[in-house]
């Protein structure tokens, strides 16, 4: 592609509903008026991160960053200690809504002309998302305006019904995510949606701002919001599409979903290299559909994906199989690899991390069978629990800390060292069931 | 540590049991300690599953939107005065 092309900063008309912001529906015209006065204001930097929370404005933010030139840092979450590593690492950028400071943001422009439709270059870095690793080193991973316009026209074709013609998003997720940035912040500029400036968390949130918006109406979420709205029992409104992705959906969560809420659930599949690679309806389908523009190699350890979007190709830990034309069967992941609550982390590095803890003699981090979280079993006579978690939560992010952790005296290793998983399991089976009645302590919680 | 009410008590055993922290015993939770980050290491994960068996129990339904509820969250003595004042 020469570096002479240019996109527009949506292919929307200028009287199509891009947003629902606290105030109310914001058409395209007067929305673009904004992000290029709001542009004109941005001071001088090459990066912005970009922690608006209200996602109407998280967008106009990351349109005003785009429409100046700068790049919007995608942060893996809004640890104090993960900001002050970007900001060391991107020390040429600025920030928008930290410490829930009011967005500086000129008023929206009254007339509704639009004087041009904006252009941006194909090959200006307008984005970098972090894939997390397991102790918070995140890998950085560019994002050019065309790779985000040809994979958001992607996952249009790959997802929304065409014969719908606006179809109104509410996401769980936030757009600092690489899932909830391509389905809530993106697709809205590139297909006929219009997103919510709400972020539902709890149930009750997810029907109230539901409920507020118009029919159409789809739910962009995860497992774990979805699981907890099936439980809670409260009802939804009436709602076209659930889309799921950052974890695996069980069949038997999609059915519940599809019959309580009488709609589809997709499940889609991707990565924040690759974005959004293909989609099923669990419900009914094994097989995965391969999103146009992309190309999978498979191997034994892993599968190369190219998609002539992104800037190179990408190497996934997930073993597959094409069945037929762009259908794929996925047989399973590298077994280090481990991905929870949208963070992907390494079971290896966790494992060298609390073997490398002083007074540390042996201990194994694992994923139990029935579980999302991880456990661990510890072989440290001088410690207590107290001292492992503290020492862990300060060196690996938190939805990676194992619970329980059991100190043990002696792990169940063969006569070579290595540690069968069914031992290891057998083992905590065992101190799961003389610990179950009403947790009996054998050191505090640190209290 | 100061000691726990009844009420925080009965929270403390909620919290103790529907996060499977086996290795934690409810009466020497804290009321004024963290029950996120730095304290009980607890995420958001943790906090739909409180919610859940929050509303199961007590038959409150937090609201993010509620300006009260990162307060409402941050120990075992808000929480439980949140549950008391929200109650049906």
């Amino acid at each position: 592609m020469p570096d002479s092309d240019f996109f527009p900063l949506t292919d929307r008309g200028p009287d199509e509903t891009l947003a629902f912001g606290a105030e109310g529906p914001v058409r395209v015209a007067p929305f673009v008026e904004h992000a290029r006065r709001l542009a004109r204001r941005f001071p001088d930097h090459r990066y912005v991160i970009n922690l608006l929370t209200d996602r109407y404005q998280y967008l106009l933010g990351f349109c005003a960053a785009t429409l100046a030139g700068q790049c919007t840092l995608m942060p893996p979450n809004r640890l104090p200690r993960t900001l002050e590593r970007l900001k060391r690492e991107y020390p040429d950028c600025h920030v928008l809504g930290e410490d829930a400071q009011p967005f500086d943001c000129p008023p929206r422009p009254a007339g509704t002309a639009l004087y041009g439709m904006p252009e941006i270059a194909a090959d200006q870095l307008c984005a970098i998302a972090f894939t997390s690793g397991t102790t918070g080193n995140p890998k950085a991973n560019a994002k050019y305006w065309r790779t985000l316009r040809a994979g958001s026209k992607g996952n249009a074709h790959l997802l929304l019904d065409r014969s719908v013609l606006q179809l109104n998003l509410l996401a769980t997720v936030p757009p600092q995510h690489m899932w909830g940035m391509e389905m809530s912040i993106l697709l809205p500029l590139f297909a006929g949606t219009a997103v919510s400036h709400r972020t539902p968390f709890f149930p009750q949130d997810i029907a109230d701002a539901l409920e507020a918006l118009p029919v159409p109406r789809a739910l962009i979420s995860s497992p774990v919001h979805l699981e907890a709205l099936i439980k809670s029992g409260i009802p939804l409104a009436e709602v076209s599409g659930i889309f799921t992705a950052t974890a695996p959906l069980s069949a038997d969560l999609a059915s519940s979903l599809e019959e309580r809420f009488d709609t589809t659930v997709t499940d889609v599949f991707g990565c924040s290299e690759t974005g959004v690679l293909a989609a099923r309806r669990t419900s009914r389908d094994a097989n995965w559909r391969l999103s146009d523009g992309f190309r999978m190699i498979t191997g034994p350890d892993g599968t190369l994906v190219h998609g002539s979007h992104l800037p190179e190709d990408v190497m996934i830990p997930d073993i597959i199989e094409m069945v037929a034309g762009n259908a794929f069967r996925l047989l399973g992941r590298h077994q280090d690899m481990i991905n929870i609550a949208g963070k992907r982390g390494s079971l290896a590095e966790l494992n060298q991390r609390l073997n490398a803890m002083p007074g540390v003699n042996d201990g194994v981090i694992f994923m139990p069978g029935n579980s999302n979280r991880l456990a661990a079993m510890v072989v440290a006579p001088a410690l207590s629990l107290a001292d492992i978690r503290h020492y862990l939560g300060s060196r690996v992010e938190a939805v990676f800390l194992p619970r329980p952790i059991y100190l043990v005296a002696g792990l169940p290793r063969q006569e070579t060292g290595k540690l069968a998983r069914k031992a290891v399991l057998e083992l905590f089976e065992r101190l799961s069931q003389v610990n179950k009645p009403a947790g009996i302590s054998a050191s505090g919680s640190g209290a | 540590m100061q000691a726990q009410t009844e009420q925080e008590r009965e929270v403390a055993e909620l919290i103790v049991a529907t996060l499977n922290l086996e290795d934690t015993d409810a009466s020497e939770l804290a009321p004024e300690e963290p029950l996120f980050g730095e304290g009980l290491g607890l995420d958001s994960i943790d906090a739909l599953e409180l919610a859940l068996a929050i509303s199961q129990k007590y038959s409150v339904q937090l609201k993010a939107d509620d300006k009260n509820i990162q307060e409402a969250f941050a120990t075992l003595r808000s929480l439980s005065k949140y549950i008391e004042e929200n109650a049906a």
